[in-house]
């Protein structure tokens, strides 16, 4: 739109010709873009500090940390000893290394340029740089597809959507933050591949598309809507040799690129999931082929030819299908099958799924908080789209169609769902401002014009109402994003934060107190337990063994800390000695209110102490009052009232005044006033607690001497 | 007074959910044996020692009696060996073997037994009215199909069911006075608490009753729901319709080329995603809802839920805000006369600027503490 309005002045400011105007006027809003998509992400860093947030960008930020200063090969061969006492960890075949990479020679180019920073700083401001390159790329994407306003519009509905935000503030060290850069980078490549049908467009998408594969697992949504993609041109028929070039050279070169990635491996050529991909590269050869031969053949000729083939094909699979069901090779009528069908089928009969909270279906709020007048916008894109088909504009509404599907089932694929929802916003807004900011002028202007145009007397005023209006909209939209990002999504929850009584601002800052005691206090070789939650962190910064972490890849091992949290104090004491522990640790909440500590986990933790044959004693309904409830008072059970968790949290607690008017030993997030008040600990002793009682340590006695 | 609240979706136990719920299947789905084999032994041991006592000192009677008891113990081997016999055979009949008192004494009461013997209590006859006695049996013949058709079936476990009607004496013999009631009658000794299913804390699907039954007998059941055909039914038939229509109009596919039709589609498609259909289907909330006060709310109060009416409510004005923008559009097309176009434009920018000002304040009403509206409050 800039560009239009911009052709209309004929004088040129600083005297440049317009095509320079116009391209400095260009730079300008996309430099302004990016920088906006960065400095709208740092509101974490601002309040509280350059922290890295939750638990896996920990991990991350460990990892890297290592690659940074080992180098490549000592990572893809690292053995982690800190985790999972005693078995230990492979690191480096299990995860996906873009991440890491990235930052470790974003850091090493650094250094090398003589800029000090740390790789931690690195790490923060990770995804608010790749979130500004995402404005970038989101630019020229909208530019193949519209045209440079739409481009320039859609790189800055992107740099602040709320979607893309809540993965990528700074801090949230997590594949999320440069994968999103990785899928539109891919996008674009593969668009501009198809426009141009050359090797090197192709090639480079290969590239991308490997970038992508080392950095995320939804590397598989690229891998099935590209083929997608190409099926639809071949169906409407659009097939071309552009487009046969492209994908053969995607297919090829990126399947062999993404097995480099050990963690992929051969799933490319072995799941399910791949063979979409696999099943539209054969089609792309028959249909070439078929193509190749109708060139030679006379119509009558061809058409004989086609039918007895199709005919043969058809038939033979049929009876393969048919033979193969007979003999119970495969089974097609499955609940498997169900569930490619009906999404919904897996989340009602499977718990695993429903469990999760991200994997929560999206309501209409949610859209709403997360895209604002996109949603609106998103639909006017397409119809504009539609319009006026093309290759690329059937790409982008395929993945815009799809992505909103799966953004509807599952909240977490707002991410994916983001970028292609401004971009068609992008093209919308772009094609209704030029349209109407024309015709603010061309009254004045043309004169001709409005008189063959009739006595459409009112249209310079409408034109001048819809400018305002969209304008009004597009500032709301700002503010919305804004006052998103600033409430919900820029809280790093390592450092907590709560409104005391006069609306000050308070900071609970216990997790990092806590874990840096255990780093200057305890030996080097300590062995601390904790529930997996705080696994990475641990590791990450008091740098000393744990037993279970957010991996959770051996149950057994998990189960066996479930145990000795839900068992009496003498059994827990032998899972202790057996497991070499030194330390443990618990989330204590009931001081401050902080209802995501162990109590309220804990029973995920005798579940799951239960689940393993060491564990068959412990059984979920011991820990539940006679009528079935979970409570912490007098009226618990009294497993639960002796079991070591409920003994570690509430030490001392008895005597404690929490609340005015109530009495000692109140709970504040269960809201009652404890059971179990009086009690000493034999095997263990207190060793630190933090300021506001959120994290408490103790230590675990040594066997007593003989005879003492 | 944390604040917590921040991070909508990402609670921290989420990650946690993930896994756990995974081990919490694992759970249940392990053996938990429960041996009662010792209190059985002294159970009979100490009738014996109370029969010998009674009759001490009458060493004809006690010679009788102990005549008499061998007999009974090899009559009752005989019927143990008979009762399994046809037990089985009714078994491989039906499922769900249905019993009334005096089967019921015959089958599950009598010692010694070397099965164990799974009965539903209800009351499924029709002038009971009583709705959760027949889900429960849906629940309950699932259960036993399964295990009747499993690879591991043997005479270990029968299903069995006492209508009220049938055995009504059972009933007050076991002091039951609700139904639908599940018990597990052991092969040795008798039922503990432990061996009635609690069914306000674990339902009665067949799920949760194969993994009590797993549970309490040592038996793994695996559960196999028949899939529901009907949905493939009406894909089939849907398929049908269309192939049919494809053949009636082979002469004239256009529409299948028609950008437009694929455009409504799409279209359709983003409102009914947009406006929160799939919640809706995976969550089935209700169509609206009584608030205390007696009035109706078609909005719900929270972001976390909605109701049915409010999608559509929510679907009809993102379709009139998109209604609006492309009238805009058409408008300024330059095909139309011109009278048309403008009161095309006019109409298209009052329905913009009013349906998103009226969906802004809905939003507004939901998420508590949203600054910001436009024209309407």
């Amino acid at each position: 739109m800039s560009a239009t309005t911009l052709s209309y002045r004929t004088r040129g400011w600083l005297r440049l010709s317009i095509e320079k105007q116009d391209t400095l006027l260009k730079m300008a809003v996309l430099s302004l873009a990016a920088i906006l998509s960065f400095s709208c992400r740092l509101f974490s860093v601002l309040r509280f500090e350059s922290v890295i947030h939750e638990f896996d960008p920990y991990f991350n930020y460990r990892t890297t940390k290592f690659l940074a200063e080992e180098g490549f090969y000592n990572f893809h061969n690292w053995f982690d000893d800190r985790a999972w006492y005693p078995l230990g960890r492979i690191i480096g075949g299990t995860i996906y290394p873009g991440l890491m990479v990235t930052s470790a020679a974003i850091y090493h180019v650094l250094n090398w340029l003589n800029i000090t920073i740390d790789v931690r700083n690195v790490c923060v401001f990770l995804a608010p740089l790749f979130s500004s390159l995402t404005t970038l790329v989101t630019y020229h994407l909208a530019k193949e597809l519209k045209g440079p306003g739409a481009g320039l519009v859609a790189a800055v509905m992107i740099a602040i959507v709320p979607g893309y935000i809540s993965r990528s503030v700074a801090g949230s060290y997590d594949n999320e933050g440069i994968a999103i850069f990785c899928m539109l980078l891919t996008y674009y490549m593969w668009i501009k591949a198809v426009k141009t049908g050359t090797l090197f467009w192709s090639t480079m998408a290969s590239l991308a598309y490997f970038y992508m594969v080392s950095s995320w697992g939804g590397y598989v949504f690229l891998i099935n809507i590209i083929p997608l993609h190409v099926l639809t041109l071949m169906v409407t028929g659009r097939f071309s040799h552009r487009v046969y070039v492209a994908y053969s050279t995607l297919y090829v070169i990126g399947t062999i690129l993404s097995m480099q990635i050990s963690f992929v491996g051969f799933q490319p050529v072995s799941t399910s999931e791949h063979m979409g991909a696999f099943g539209v590269f054969g089609l792309c050869q028959i249909h070439a082929f078929v193509d190749y031969v109708r060139s030679r053949l006379s119509t009558s000729q061809f058409e004989v030819l086609f039918r007895a083939v199709i005919s043969t094909v058809s038939l033979t699979g049929v009876l393969v299908l048919v033979v193969l069901t007979a003999l119970g090779k495969i089974a097609p009528w499955t609940g498997r099958f169900y569930s490619l069908l009906d999404p919904s089928y897996a989340k009602n009969n499977i718990p695993i799924i429903a469990s999760v909270s991200e994997h929560q279906p999206t309501a209409w709020s949610s859209f709403y908080f997360d895209l604002q007048m996109l949603v609106f916008m998103f639909p006017v894109g397409l119809y504009f789209c539609f319009t006026k088909l093309t290759d690329e504009n059937i790409f982008i509404i395929l993945y815009g169609v799809l992505s909103i599907y799966f953004a509807g089932v599952m909240v977490r694929l707002m991410l994916v769902l983001a970028p292609v929802m401004c971009i068609l916003s992008g093209i919308a807004v772009s094609s209704l401002l030029s349209t109407y900011m024309k015709q603010i002028d061309e009254v004045k202007t043309d004169k001709k014009k409005a008189k063959f145009e009739g006595n459409y007397f009112m249209r310079s005023e409408i034109a001048t109402l819809f400018v305002c209006m969209m304008s009004v909209f597009l500032v709301m939209y700002t503010l919305h994003c804004t006052w998103v990002t600033s409430e919900a999504y820029s809280s790093p929850s390592i450092v907590l934060s709560a409104r005391g009584h006069d609306g000050s601002r308070i900071i609970f800052d216990d997790f990092r107190e806590a874990y840096y005691w255990l780093r200057h206090n305890t030996p080097e070789d300590a062995k601390v337990m904790s529930w997996w939650d705080y696994g990475y962190q641990i590791t990450a910064m008091a740098n000393r063994t744990i037993l279970v972490d957010n991996n959770t890849w051996n149950n057994t091992h998990i189960s066996r800390v479930g145990q000795a949290m839900a068992s009496t104090e003498d059994k827990a004491y032998q899972i202790m000695r057996e497991l070499d522990v030194d330390y443990v640790l618990v989330i204590f909440g009931g001081l401050t209110g902080y209802s995501s500590d162990d109590i309220n986990k804990f029973l995920w933790m005798v579940r799951i102490g239960g689940s393993t044959e060491k564990g068959a004693h412990i059984k979920e309904h011991d820990y539940y009052t006679p009528a079935g409830e979970f409570r912490v008072d007098k009226e618990g059970s009294p497993t639960l009232l002796n079991c070591l968790m409920y003994k570690m949290c509430y030490y001392r607690f008895g005597q404690v005044y929490t609340e005015g008017g109530k009495p000692p030993g109140y709970d504040r997030v269960r809201n009652v006033e404890i059971g179990n008040k009086d009690f000493e600990l034999d095997v263990l002793e207190e060793a630190y607690t933090t300021e506001h009682w959120i994290v408490r340590i103790y230590k675990v006695k040594d066997l007593p001497n003989r005879g003492a | 007074m944390c604040n917590k609240n921040n991070s909508r979706y990402r609670l921290i136990t989420k990650t946690h959910h993930e896994i756990t719920s995974n081990r919490f299947r694992k759970f249940h789905g392990k053996d938990r044996v429960t041996s009662t084999a010792d209190s059985l032994t002294i159970y009979i041991v100490n009738v014996n020692k109370n029969n010998m006592n009674s009759v001490k000192g009458i060493l004809l009677l006690l010679f009788s009696f102990v005549v008499a008891f061998t007999l009974v113990e090899c009559k009752k081997e005989l019927i143990l060996s008979e009762r399994v016999q046809q037990l089985s055979d009714a078994g491989l009949k039906k499922p769900v073997l249905r019993f009334n008192s005096e089967k019921f004494r015959q089958y599950v009461k009598s010692t010694p037994r070397n099965y164990s013997v799974i009965v539903m209590f209800t009351a499924l006859a029709p002038s009971r009215q009583c709705g959760i006695c027949r889900q429960a049996h849906e629940e309950f013949q699932l259960v036993a199909n399964s295990w009747r058709y499993s690879q591991g079936y043997s005479s270990k476990l029968f299903f069995a069911l006492v209508d009220f009607d049938e055995g009504p004496d059972v009933f007050q013999q076991l002091r039951l006075n609700s139904a639908p009631v599940f018990m597990h009658f052991p092969a040795k000794g008798k039922p503990k608490k432990v061996d009635t299913l609690d069914i306000q804390r674990v339902g009665f699907a067949a799920e949760n009753i194969a993994r009590w039954v797993a549970e309490r007998t040592d038996i793994q059941i695996r559960v196999f729901r028949p899939p529901n055909y009907s949905g493939l039914l009406a894909l089939v038939v849907l398929l049908a319709l269309v192939v049919g229509l494809l053949y009636l109009r082979k002469n004239n596919l256009d529409f299948l080329y028609n950008k437009t039709t694929w455009a409504l589609g799409a279209l359709a498609f983003t409102f009914a995603m947009t406006s929160g259909q799939m919640w809706n289907h995976i969550r089935g909330p209700p169509f609206l809802q009584k608030t205390q006060a007696g009035n109706i709310a078609y909005i719900h109060g929270s972001s976390q839920g909605q109701f049915i009416v409010e999608t559509y409510i929510v679907a009809v004005l993102n379709a009139a805000v998109v209604l609006g923008m492309i009238l805009m559009t058409e408008a300024a097309n330059k095909r139309d006369d011109v009278r048309k176009r403008r009161i095309y434009a006019i109409i298209g920018l009052g329905l913009v600027a009013f349906f998103f000002s009226l969906s802004l304040s809905i939003f507004r009403s939901k998420a508590h503490g949203y600054p910001y509206s436009f024209l309407l409050k």
